[in-house]
């Protein structure tokens, strides 16, 4: 198992750590999968984790200048890694202006990604700063969790308005539950409700569209027809709050009272979240 | 005592308070004729700071009572938790202050500071002090084979690599490079610690003297202070240092301040073990003499043998000598008997943290050969 990357150019190396800063908002750990294509952070739906899920694919020629990696064997090129994006996050944030960052995989005091940077200086030698992260290998067999999850068949699909906006409310809504419905139609509709004892608060958005999947679920469903999925409102916070850039397209799927998969597209990463129902 | 801030100075000056504020929980005020010093240390005695303020800081400044032989012998604690939040929004004090007036007078127990703020607002806070012998430490620089001043930004991008929830870092000099890294105690989480490490040429420093390879490790935290201090008035910080164990000192100076932060340095696992039974030899006659080492003169009162138990306990861990604890001997200290001179284990040696030694050894264990060490606390090597 070999990885070795390089970036080089500050924007490439600044968007990168802001994907990591988003994925650190979202879990504690992580699986970074790596394959000769792509950097892939994972997040498989367990109980212990709330039942949450995430998927995020990002392609490596996007981001690194250099990357050469050996998998585990030639027929299973990947290499999978637990790790905390936080403590990776926190690395590459301080390495912002470095005229060079490698993240390579390492075997220290145990199996470390270690992200070490050329830092600019007033003098002509420059500064070197390492920091190792340290992760976990996944041995093969537990790969098959790591699939990318399939697109569910949900009954509605529609598109999001500003994150920022949808924070505000949310993040006011917080205040009033720890739960939150999410109701939306193929009508461009979207409603965010908390219902408590003591009150009952909606906000409605409308014309939001709904993305064209071609053909599939839409078929002679009633266009006013909510789908609804009622969720942890943490989790939906913690997704809000991750954003750290406007993305090309934010939607959402519903899938009623099972799902609520939120997908976020930017260029050259997506994101995908699953935050399950609850009754 | 009586003195006047105006302006940018009443923000210096809650800077330093601020900066002391990560040391103690106590503040000591001592005005002298070389001016007000504010001063702190920690509840272990591993780090001590202090911010002298010359006369020329202030608008006005006058020790008054002269006639009384305890003339500048004011000497004051007051708890920390009460003067900081007199000096709590930073940003705009300088704004919104227009005059701070700080007056001790001899007769009451109170110090009493007064904001004068813009529209006529006058806020006047009389913190409660307890009489108390001056706080002072005496560290000769000079005695520290290893020297280097940078710009304050220079130290600040360096430790602005570590989490501020490291507690410790490791500083390493040899003539050809200057290295940091974080400390790491031993654990559960040391495993989940990401090892950080920086390297730094010696070129880019201001000053550069490195008579003696070292390896020493202080606390981070207390040692923030003193650097966003100095990185708000752009002012260079000088480190006197020697080897593990000695104290490292980080000071700043200006035309109208000093300041001075202390801290204790980890012993060395190298040392402690190429001479366990000579480390606790040299200490007690350096706790009596003040010349090579920190002496921080106080009333805490501890009788000296008290000092000299704690070391016995734990010679292996830490160099007890540093820094010693002395009650000074100032003007009006003739009667203060020389015996009170204590010496206290600086560095972690209260007892609240006597649990820790054990989870602190392997990872000191881990640079050394000292077998029964490691297998004692379970911590598994490749190698082995």
């Amino acid at each position: 198992m070999k990885f070795r990357g390089k970036i080089i150019d500050i924007a490439c190396l600044n968007h990168f750590s802001r994907v990591v800063t988003t994925i650190a908002k979202l879990t504690k750990t992580c699986v970074l999968r790596l394959t000769p294509d792509n950097l892939f952070f994972v997040l498989s739906g367990k109980v212990a984790n709330g039942g949450v899920s995430m998927w995020c694919e990002l392609s490596q020629g996007n981001f690194f200048d250099e990357y050469q990696m050996e998998g585990v064997s030639s027929e299973d090129n990947e290499i999978c890694l637990e790790l905390s994006p936080e403590n990776l996050s926190r690395a590459l944030k301080t390495v912002q202006n470095a005229k060079s960052v490698k993240v390579k995989l390492t075997k220290k005091h145990c199996p470390c990604v270690t992200v070490s940077a050329e830092l600019p200086t007033l003098s002509s030698v420059s500064r070197v700063v390492t920091h190792d992260v340290p992760v976990e290998v996944i041995p093969r067999r537990l790969w098959h969790e790591l699939k990318e999850p399939s697109v569910p068949d949900f009954h509605v699909s529609i598109y999001l308005p500003p994150l920022k906006t949808m924070k505000n409310v949310v993040d006011r809504m917080k205040n009033l539950s720890n739960f939150l419905v999410v109701e939306a139609n193929l009508n461009g509709e979207m409603n965010l409700k908390i219902e408590t004892d003591l009150v009952s608060v909606t906000t409605h958005f409308k014309d939001l569209g709904n993305p064209p999947w071609g053909g599939g679920s839409e078929g002679g469903a009633d266009p006013e027809g909510m789908a609804e999925a009622r969720v942890d409102i943490r989790r939906l916070q913690q997704f809000l709050m991750g954003q750290q850039v406007t993305p090309t397209k934010a939607m959402c799927n519903i899938v009623h009272q099972r799902i609520l998969h939120l997908v976020v597209l930017h260029d050259d990463a997506s994101l995908q979240y699953f935050i399950p129902a609850v009754a | 005592m009586n003195c006047t801030l105006e302006g940018l100075s009443v923000k210096a000056f809650g800077r330093a308070i601020h900066a002391l504020a990560r040391i103690g929980d106590d503040l000591w005020l001592d005005p002298t004729d070389k001016g007000l010093a504010l001063r702190s240390v920690n509840s272990a005695h591993s780090a001590y700071a202090c911010f002298l303020f010359s006369p020329l800081f202030f608008q006005h400044f006058s020790l008054n009572a002269p006639s009384q032989q305890c003339s500048g012998s004011i000497k004051c604690k007051l708890l920390m938790k009460s003067v900081l939040p007199l000096f709590r929004c930073l940003t705009s004090i300088d704004r919104s202050v227009e005059r701070c007036q700080i007056s001790i007078s001899d007769s009451s127990d109170r110090v009493i500071f007064q904001f004068l703020c813009r529209h006529g607002i006058t806020k006047t806070h009389s913190v409660r002090f307890q009489e108390c012998e001056a706080l002072q430490a005496v560290f000769s620089s000079q005695q520290c084979p290893n020297v280097l001043k940078s710009p304050a930004r220079l130290l600040g991008d360096m430790v602005m690599h570590f989490p501020l929830s490291q507690e410790e870092i490791t500083l390493s000099t040899t003539p050809l490079r200057v290295s940091l890294r974080n400390y790491n105690e031993g654990g559960n989480d040391r495993l989940k610690m990401v090892y950080t490490n920086m390297a730094l040429h010696p070129d880019e420093f201001d000053f550069f003297q490195v008579r003696d390879d070292s390896d020493i490790t202080f606390c981070l935290k207390e040692l923030r202070g003193l650097l966003s201090f100095a990185e708000s008035h752009c002012l260079p910080v000088t480190l006197h240092f020697g080897a593990a164990g000695k104290p490292v000192c980080f000071s700043v100076e200006d035309v109208v301040l000093e300041a001075t932060v202390i801290l204790a340095t980890l012993i060395n696992s190298d040392n402690r073990n190429s001479q366990p039974t000579e480390t606790p030899a040299p200490t007690t006659p350096r706790c009596d003499g003040v010349d090579d080492t920190v002496t921080i003169p106080s009333s805490q009162g501890s009788p000296m043998n008290q000092g000299c138990e704690a070391m016995q306990l734990l010679p292996h861990i830490y160099n007890a000598n540093d820094p010693c604890v002395s009650d000074e001997a100032d003007a009006s200290a003739a009667t203060t008997p020389a015996s009170s001179v204590i010496c206290s284990l600086l560095f972690r040696a209260s007892e609240q943290n006597d649990d820790c030694f054990p989870t602190k050894l392997p990872v000191l264990a881990s640079y050394s050969d000292d077998d029964e060490d490691m297998e004692e606390n379970g911590v598994e090597f490749p190698s082995l």
